[in-house]
């Protein structure tokens, strides 16, 4: 393991980027957050035991400093009122109730978890989290993207464990519904 | 009027179970049985969970300059 703080931006830079990327949606904010994780993993380093990379050890730190950006970010950012309404995931039903057949989800043909492995997929995905409101994106990121639980999520979020179900159902419909007209029948849709 | 969950319902419940880990009740399931479109809906939840948790493999990288001023800023750490 290189001791030189300087030579892991050249090592691992690229990949510790692109992480935290998709994850913050703010370059400036990501290339922080990589000085901050290379700078722990400098002091720490002689706590790094090689029992995994160098780069799954430093994506570990940055996961911290991740959760912590989005606290903090959640915290200074109070939720948006105008958020608030489920009239558009809403507008998908018949009275309610059954999917109308224009908004009903489409078949992503066969083997849709291969075709989510392509970096075309990748791209799709990234500009449909791009399009989402930062607070249901900032959900998304913490619970399915960083695995955090939903109760310690809610908490960074600072908001009751109902409304974060509220973010995620929000999120899920519209990336889901993003990607079927962006990727998988754009055709169609 | 039917005891089965509407489609609306099952879209929101679908969603809460992956979070909360609470298994899906009989009607959710029966209405799973009958409905294609909301088995797509249960589908597509899990491969976007399943997709978003990779480390992407592509995507932008660091431009030079910002690979720069990372040197310039660990510089006295090492």
């Amino acid at each position: 393991m290189t001791t030189d703080p300087a030579a892991w931006v050249d090592a691992h830079g690229d990949r510790l980027f692109r992480y935290a990327l998709s994850r913050i949606r703010d370059e400036r904010a990501a290339e922080d957050l990589i000085q901050d994780t290379l700078i722990v993993a400098f002091k720490s380093r002689d706590k790094f035991k090689g029992e995994s990379s160098e780069l799954t050890w430093m994506i570990g730190i940055l996961r911290n400093k991740i959760f912590e950006h989005l606290r903090r970010q959640s915290r200074e950012v109070p939720l948006d009122p105008s958020e608030d309404g489920d009239e558009r995931e809403d507008a998908n039903f018949e009275n309610g109730r059954h999917w109308k057949p224009e908004h009903a989800p489409r078949d992503w043909g066969n083997e849709p978890q291969h075709k989510a492995e392509s970096a075309e997929f990748s791209a799709a995905l990234r500009g449909c989290l791009d399009a989402l409101t930062p607070n249901v994106a900032r959900a998304f990121v913490l619970r399915e993207m960083e695995g955090v639980g939903h109760r310690e999520c809610a908490e960074a979020m600072g908001v009751p464990p109902a409304r974060l179900a509220v973010l995620l159902y929000r999120a899920r419909m519209r990336l889901r519904r993003c990607l079927e007209r962006n990727h998988f029948a754009p055709e169609a849709a | 009027m039917s005891l089965l969950p509407t489609c609306r319902d099952v879209s929101r419940i679908l969603s809460d179970a992956r979070d909360t880990g609470r298994p899906l009740g009989l009607h959710v399931r029966i209405h799973l049985g009958i409905c294609a479109v909301c088995r797509r809906v249960l589908a597509q939840f899990a491969i976007l969970g399943a997709a978003v948790k990779k480390a992407p493999q592509s995507g932008p990288a660091l431009s030079s300059e910002a690979k720069d001023r990372l040197r310039r800023a660990l510089d006295g750490h090492s």
